[in-house]
């Protein structure tokens, strides 16, 4: 490899390929080509730290060099081409919307939005992936992706206060009957693995996890996908950050070693059969909880200018990014190492955890010595930042790098991709009549891994640290309700007892839908985190929205036509709902391959998570039954469709129709709604996903310990809706509410016009029961409802 | 030195059975087992200092019984299964460990790493590594020993 480096600038392109897989850079041919013609250019050969540096800072993780692409999409006949796919699509939306409540949005880690009453704070928000450590070492991969994400909060502005941790999971079904390859995981291993690594880290670090999901599907068999989101509260006056020429470069938190080497260009692969170690990180919280309370700290005394992580990448992507305008001079010999055999190119890119890089100003450091020496945290002066705009990294009399940060942050060449619609047969024929009868399907649906209790994992995480979990993940007269969404009370960090401003935080998933119809997915997917919020009674015209896109590899035409439709309906989406995307992450190449060669991609899958601000927390509601006697009321219109349903998974009825959402109608039907939420007439509220109406109805009674007596009669629909459909079907913009006694007159005023109809009450009997026109569907006992749900999923 | 420390059997009834259930879901039937947690000092302390890290530090009295030699179990045909990390893997409990042995002693050890030990009674070594593979270790990041177990109590 030594002969292949040093002769860099005159290798063939066969040479280049098989450098590029022993150092395992992931850079494609045109970029190995790009390299060496800026080499030849200087008259010179690179180094193995620039070639590193180079191959870390264009790496697919670190560029987004797919979504931020041109892309030529043909459907039909017809082609169209985006320069910049993701600026044509999420970011056009937000600045179209140009909300005034968005006070930093693709610029930083995470996104800030206004919060609270006092205009003092921001919100900021983040949602990252880490599935292909986590695919490699389950444990090891979930910590370090809480601990990432968590940095993204703390390097936010100058730094957030991390108040909320979320946490959403696809793996494939824990009794696949399928045959894996020898270089994975069973799936219940990575699910184990996963929820005790987010567990472990999370609750270390004294920040509640209390939203999420758990998915699963056998396209995740291979590659399980790991969300991991944190929320943060950070002074407005905070959010502004720069580097200032001369300021210090300052390491705080762990020390480096040989672990996560390649983690940034690993992402940018699929997984092989000898896929390495070394790409996989340990976490340590207690090193983290350490560098979030010097941070606290010196960011209020106003002891640095900028800071930012060491994520993916290491020192080299941190530093890179903060002295992208002044340079950075780096001595990599001061660095606090945890390995003393380490060269000085792996202390360069290792990707060891709880790291932070601060721009700090010589008059200052002394007084931020004095914190992180009072807080046992461990840290080093790096270098400075010159102002020159050039790069230089040294390790004693050695140079490790020596490159101009135009060549390394613009330098990347990009080409445009193919992408085409996927052919997909829809059928919307009427659905084949069941075998079994409607209580046994609602029980069997109660008991699918996508729609029984989290409650075995929910359990493990503290949700309530911090004291300012209002709505927590599990609801109801039990506490064990499945919860549409977390309102958070952030006095932890105002510590202002008597504003009762708090916000809430919820998802939408639908990798289902996607498989069928990635357009219609994304519109389902905000409709669905958006009604969510709805239901415990945000502000949801203040909805702030995440992208979070994971799609298998981008060289398939068919997946970049998945992509490029998923997109638009982001931005259409975004549009109607008046909810600006302001922060997201994507991850590729999700995409395994076994020791015979076989390719096992996951479907497109994109999470949503969506935030909102709840005026006053003491209002917002839960999902339960509260009391006997209460009317219970469907709002939407039930349509037709069973494509990416869940009773399609149990048993195909030869209908995969998605149902269109209608989003005008839907944003009409909310607003009307939170109004009635607002004014007491709306004790609960739950929405209509996964399982359908009928499972809705099952949480709302076996959570709050009451029964219901419930006829359809009423229930708007479309035309001919077979009453398989209208208990299971999945059609979007649709909740369940229940109706104060007292208050139906005025809750009927406030949505007088809407597709509001009453469908039955509340009852004392523990039995559910669901008529529709007369005629019995189902009469089932809430014990054995909740018995068939209640399942331990670990 | 490996310190060795695990729960009263009154009180280890959950965890025997949660890991059992995983065993069967890995396809192995085991009739018992036992859980360690396993501490391996590296230091050139003495008997008495070791006793103490094990005594003053690692153990709850009321809950757990500790060792400064590898456990007896009274399980019939039983297997020892020991899972460590491998030693190029950061151990991050094993370090908290270190800093506190040092609160304990006076004296940095050179190094702590953390592991189990599962005591197995089931029919079959093969059967058992298998299910360990599948269950018990990430061969990423882990190594693991099986052997046979001594008898008592």
């Amino acid at each position: 490899m030594t002969d292949l480096l040093s002769n860099f600038t005159s290798l063939s392109k066969k040479q280049l390929a098989e450098l590029d897989g022993t150092c395992g850079w992931s850079l494609s041919a045109l970029e190995l080509a790009e390299v060496q013609r800026q080499f030849r250019g200087m008259g010179r050969q690179p180094s193995r730290g620039e070639l590193e540096t180079i191959a870390q800072t264009w790496s697919e993780h670190c560029k987004h060099k797919t979504f931020s692409g041109p892309v030529a999409f043909r459907a039909g006949g017809r082609v169209k081409k985006y320069k910049n796919l993701f600026k044509e699509t999420i970011v056009r939306a937000t600045r179209k919307l140009n909300k005034k409540w968005c006070l930093s949005v693709f610029t930083d880690n995470a996104g800030i939005v206004q919060f609270g009453k006092s205009g003092k704070w921001g919100l900021a928000f983040k949602a990252e992936t880490h599935n292909h450590p986590c695919a490699v070492e389950p444990y090891g991969g979930a910590e370090t992706g809480v601990g990432g994400v968590i940095r993204d909060i703390l390097g936010v502005g100058l730094g957030a206060k991390p108040v909320l941790n979320t946490d959403s999971f696809c793996f494939g079904y824990p009794d696949s009957k399928k045959k894996l390859p020898g270089n994975s995981h069973p799936p219940e291993r990575i699910m184990r693995g996963v929820v005790e690594g987010v567990r472990d880290y999370g609750n270390r670090m004294g920040i509640p996890t209390a939203a999420g999901g758990i998915y699963f599907d056998d396209g995740y068999l291979l590659n399980p996908l790991v969300y991991v989101g944190c929320a943060g509260l950070i002074p407005v006056e905070k959010i502004a950050k720069k580097v200032m020429p001369g300021d210090l470069i300052v390491s705080i938190g762990g020390r480096t070693g040989r672990d996560g080497i390649h983690g940034a260009t690993f992402s940018s692969a699929n997984i092989e059969e000898d896929t390495s170690a070394s790409a996989v990180q340990i976490g340590h919280a207690i090193n983290e909880k350490k560098t979030l309370d010097v941070l606290m700290r010196a960011r209020d005394l106003g002891l640095y200018n900028a800071v930012t992580d060491c994520g993916a990448g290491g020192f080299s992507s941190a530093i890179g990014e903060l002295g992208s305008q002044t340079g950075a001079r780096v001595r990599l010999e001061n660095a606090q190492l945890k390995d003393s055999l380490i060269e000085p190119w792996e202390i360069w890119v290792s990707e060891s955890q709880e790291r932070m890089i601060l721009s700090v100003p010589k008059a200052r450091l002394a007084g931020l010595e004095a914190i992180l020496k009072a807080e046992s945290c461990d840290y080093c002066v790096l270098g400075t930042f010159p102002g020159n705009g050039r790069l230089l990294v040294t390790h004693g009399a050695a140079k490790v790098v020596d490159l101009p940060m135009a060549f390394l942050h613009g330098g990347v060449p990009n080409f445009e991709k193919p992408a085409r619609r996927r052919k997909v047969k829809i059928s919307a024929k009427k659905p084949a009549r069941p075998a079994k009868s409607y209580g046994r399907i609602l029980k069997a649906m109660l008991a699918h891994p996508n729609v029984c209790s989290r409650h075995s994992v929910i359990n493990q995480y503290d949700h309530e640290v911090q004291g300012g979990t209002v709505i927590k993940p599990m609801q109801g007269k039990y506490g064990d309700g499945p919860g549409d969404a977390a309102v958070i009370w952030p006095q932890a960090a105002t510590l202002d007892l008597s504003d009762f401003s708090g916000f809430a935080v919820s998802h939408g998933f639908n990798p289902a839908a996607g498989k069928l119809d990635p357009y219609q997915m994304a519109l389902h997917s905000v409709d669905e985190a958006v009604r969510n919020l709805l239901c415990v009674g945000a502000e949801i015209s203040r909805t702030a929205i995440l992208d979070n896109f994971c799609a298998a590899s981008p060289r398939d035409p068919e997946v970049m036509g998945d992509l490029v439709l998923a997109a638009e309906g982001c931005h259409d989406a975004a549009m109607a709902y008046g909810a600006p995307f302001i922060s997201g992450k994507d991850s590729f190449y999700n995409q395994a391959k076994d020791a015979g060669g076989n390719e096992y991609p996951i479907p497109i899958s994109l999470l949503i998570s969506a935030t909102a601000p709840v005026e006053d927390i003491r209002k917002a509601i839960t999902m339960n039954f509260k009391e006997a006697g209460s009317s219970v009321y469907l709002a939407g219109v039930s349509r037709g469709g069973m494509g990416g349903s869940v009773y399609n998974d149990m048993a195909a009825c030869g209908n995969n129709f998605i149902s269109p959402l209608d989003m005008k109608a839907a944003v009409r039907l909310y607003t009307g709604v939170l109004k009635a939420i607002k004014s007491g007439c709306v004790p609960a509220a739950h929405d209509v996903s996964q399982g359908g109406l009928a499972v809705t109805l099952a949480e709302m009674a076996f959570s709050g310990g009451f029964g219901a007596e419930i006829d359809l009669c009423d229930a708007k629909r479309e035309d001919g809706l077979t009453p398989l459909e209208l208990l299971f079907g999945e059609s979007p913009a649709r909740l369940v509410l229940e109706v104060v006694p007292g208050k139906e007159h005025e809750f009927l005023k406030l949505v007088r016009g809407l597709p509001v109809s009453k469908i039955g009450c509340v009852r004392d009997s523990l039995v559910l029961e669901v008529r529709d026109a007369g005629a019995r569907l189902f009469r089932e006992d809430l014990s054995q409802l909740k018995k068939s749900w209640k399942r331990e999923l670990i | 030195m490996i310190i060795e420390i695990w729960t009263k059997e009154r009180y280890a009834k959950n965890e025997e059975a949660a890991f059992l259930a995983r065993l069967a879901r890995a396809g192995l039937k085991a009739d018992a087992a036992r859980l360690s947690r396993l501490y391996r000092v590296e230091a050139d302390f003495s008997e008495a200092e070791y006793s103490r890290i094990k005594s003053g530090l690692l153990t709850d009295k009321i809950t757990e019984l500790s060792s400064l030699a590898p456990r007896k179990t009274a399980l019939k045909k039983a297997y020892r299964v020991e899972v460590w990390l491998k030693d190029s893997v950061t151990d991050v409990v094993g370090e908290s460990v270190k800093e506190a042995v040092a609160h304990v002693v006076g004296r940095l050890p050179e190094a702590v790493r953390f592991g189990r030990a599962y005591y197995v009674s089931c029919a079959s070594g093969l059967k058992l590594k298998e299910a360990v593979s599948k269950t018990l270790v990430n061969e990423v990041v882990n190594k693991f020993k099986i052997g046979k177990t001594k008898t008592g109590r």
